[in-house]
């Protein structure tokens, strides 16, 4: 489960902290979803994979099976035909030989007329014999001249002799016609003696018997003996006496791919009391057409799910990607608002410090030179008398304004408890347009606001919020000079409620926006500002539990966005510190 | 302003205390100075001051506890907090256990003889 898990984690971005490169982050993602996708895929296809190929195998042996069963079945009709066919060939050559007929057919006359008989019957007879026990053909019809011939030393002589009834193979002679021999043994009357019945039938019968009983076009029925030669003609294995490459010597059904897709059926059956195997092949299947329709359908519904899982599966990891993503990048900002937050802080903590240093030199500073100045007092005028007084002045001044920064920077001039109260930020908003408006009239500048009617009303301290709205609007005033607009609008969202100041003024770059609430930095012409009133103002937002964030675009203007909590977090002691009407930044 | 006010400045930074105390005799006003907290406190025993110039840094004790201190010399004393060092959070825990006011460092002497005139005026009514 571990390493798998390693393995997962593999396919994930890279962490998005180590990677601070946004190309390389992009394309961490774009190999995240691809793998997520080929996962999902895989998850999904392969059961579908699975239940289709489970499905092909199955339908496939079923139909193989039913094919196999029918070709049994025909070849035991075909078989049983055979055996008949055969069965009364011999029957009836065992009826010619009635074991008191042997005298009398020694005759040729007689054997002639039963011969002609025979003819009628069956066209296919070409000639007869009767053999005696040593082997020599007595007497003869047909049309050749094989009368005294001596067969003791054949193989069917022998054969007939054990069986009975003998049924030879198919085979041309000296005749050189395919023809086969029936032969029957009978005892003669009164002794041990026997004789044989020979008859010779043309190949012919044989063939045109089971040319009737092929019952498909694409079939091919044929017979062959145990050595594998053709006892019939067949289709694709050619004429009589061919070799037949199959094996011959048991029943069954074989399946013999010959070609892809087109794999040939062979049913073999061995016939009883010959020498032959009937076979019958079978090059179609007999359900070729279900078996393709089959198919159709199974790569229809394969492809189909296949598309509907694509479709499903890429918009949800596209979805999943973009979530996981926007995530990340979430933290991201949150960690780089942290960080900066930080900073802030740390950079108020140290202004704070240097500040608490330097009021006790500036103190001793001021009072010496106010020393020097009340001692002027009491001296009678001398040469340069007025130009220290004038000095003394410059002194003092210079020392109202370190003061004043040091003031700004401990964020401490007047007392005041932080008092929590139910406030209408809207009407606060009113009274700071109120304070402003002289300088905005002076400015020709015009404040517009878009206030939320029924604002639900905050738990929060009015001075401070009045000293926050104050200070970013007198900015703006001061970003916009002339003609400009600023526009205030307030509305409540879930957890705060939000006040956006938006000015049209120049705008800031981005180097600027990023110091913008650091303490010290400023914009304004030297003297103009301090640098404190934005760092001041982010101190007071972050202590009533709210947050500011701005937005520039330079040549379009600025928005500052503050939101402010509907109760305050808790209000520490160190909130007995105040600040006072600090304007500028 | 009456001349029988007596100010002492309790202040670490000697050249401060020193200006000051010469600056208030400059416009009349008697006053001493002491640099620590006990030195501050022998001073007070000596003779009781009117009001107490009080920093909130000191070497051997805090402002406050010197304030608590005088305070239990004498609860009339009034005491201004004049601080560079501190917090505001200091100055009012100061007007909790009874200074008077608090001011920020430097300051101007205008705004301090003004206040040290209303500490006073507060502790004739009381007296």
């Amino acid at each position: 489960m571990k390493r798998f898990g390693q393995m997962f984690m593999q396919f994930l971005p890279i962490d998005p902290e180590k990677s601070s490169d946004e190309v390389n982050r992009g394309e961490s993602y774009a190999h995240f979803k691809r793998m997520l996708f080929l996962i999902m895929l895989l998850i999904a296809m392969v059961p579908v994979a699975v239940t289709a190929g489970i499905g092909y195998f199955q339908y496939r042996n079923l139909l193989l099976s039913e094919e196999h069963d029918q070709l049994l079945w025909r070849l035991d009709g075909a078989q049983k035909t055979i055996d008949a066919f055969i069965g009364g060939l011999q029957s009836l050559v065992k009826f010619v030989a009635r074991e008191d007929r042997y005298s009398a057919l020694l005759e040729k006359d007689k054997l002639q007329l039963l011969f002609d008989r025979l003819k009628e019957q069956y066209d296919g007879f070409v000639d007869l014999g009767i053999v005696d026990a040593k082997g020599i053909q007595r007497s003869y019809v047909g049309p050749y001249d094989l009368e005294g011939r001596d067969y003791s030393n054949q193989e069917w002589f022998h054969e007939v002799l054990i069986k009975n009834v003998y049924i030879s193979n198919v085979y041309l002679g000296f005749r050189q016609v395919p023809h086969f021999v029936i032969a029957v043994v009978e005892t003669i009357p009164g002794t041990n003696d026997y004789w044989i019945l020979r008859a010779t039938i043309n190949a012919d019968t044989l063939q045109k018997f089971v040319a009737t009983i092929q019952t498909k076009a694409t079939n091919d029925m044929f017979l062959v003996n145990s050595a594998g030669q053709l006892q019939t003609s067949s289709k694709s294995y050619g004429a009589v006496l061919s070799r037949y490459d199959k094996p011959t010597n048991e029943d069954g059904v074989a399946l013999y791919g010959e070609s892809r897709g087109n794999s040939i059926f062979h049913a073999s059956s061995v016939l009883k009391n010959t020498p032959w195997t009937l076979v019958l092949t079978e090059q179609d299947y007999v359900h070729k057409e279900e078996w393709a329709s089959f198919k159709q359908r199974l790569i229809l519904i394969f492809a189909g799910s296949t598309l509907v899982i694509v479709l499903i599966i890429s918009p949800l990891v596209s979805i999943l990607t973009d979530r996981i993503r926007a995530s990340d990048e979430k933290q991201l900002s949150l960690l780089a608002e942290a960080e900066h937050s930080n900073k802030l802080a740390s950079i108020g903590r140290l202004a704070a410090g240097v500040a608490h240093e330097i009021n006790n030199p500036l103190a001793i500073i001021s009072q010496k030179s106010g020393l020097i100045e009340d001692l002027l007092g009491l001296t009678p005028p001398f040469e340069y008398s007025d130009k220290m007084r004038k000095t003394l002045t410059g002194i003092q001044d210079s020392v109202v304004r370190c003061k004043n920064i040091t003031h700004r920077l401990l964020g401490f001039a007047r007392r005041m408890e932080v008092t929590i109260e139910e406030i209408d930020l809207n009407q606060v908003v009113r009274e700071v347009i109120t304070f402003l408006e002289n300088e905005s009239l002076h400015n020709r500048i015009q404040v517009q606001t878009i206030l939320e009617d029924q604002l639900p009303h905050i738990r929060s301290d009015r001075g401070q919020i009045q000293q926050i709205l104050l200070n970013i609007t007198n900015n703006a005033i001061d970003a916009v000079v002339y003609d400009g607009i600023i526009q205030i609008t307030t509305v409540s969202r879930s957890e705060s409620v939000q006040i956006k100041i938006k000015d049209n003024g120049p705008g800031m770059p981005p180097a600027v926006l990023e110091h913008i609430f650091e303490p010290f930095f400023t914009t304004k012409a030297q003297g103009k500002g301090t640098g404190l009133g934005l760092s001041i103002t982010y101190g007071l937002i972050k202590k009533l539990g709210g947050s500011i964030v701005v937005d520039s675009t330079v040549g379009e203007g600025t928005i500052f966005t503050i939101n402010l909590p509907y109760t305050p977090p808790h209000i520490e002691e160190s909130n007995h510190e105040h600040n006072n009407a600090d304007t500028d930044s | 302003m009456s001349t029988t006010m007596q100010i002492l400045i309790v202040d670490d930074e000697v050249e401060f205390a020193s200006t000051l105390v010469e600056r208030l005799a400059l416009r009349g006003i008697a006053a001493r100075s002491a640099n620590r907290g006990l030195d501050a406190l022998a001073l007070v025993r000596v003779k009781i001051p009117d009001v107490v110039i009080l920093d909130l840094k000191m070497p051997d004790m805090s402002g406050l506890e010197v304030l608590a201190s005088i305070k239990s010399i004498d609860p009339t004393i009034e005491i201004i907090i004049l601080t560079g060092h501190g917090s505001a959070a200091a100055g009012i825990d100061g007007m909790e256990q009874g200074a008077f006011d608090y001011m920020m460092k430097p300051v101007d002497l205008t705004a301090l003889l003004a206040k040290i005139e209303q500490a006073y005026r507060k502790r004739k009514v009381a007296a």
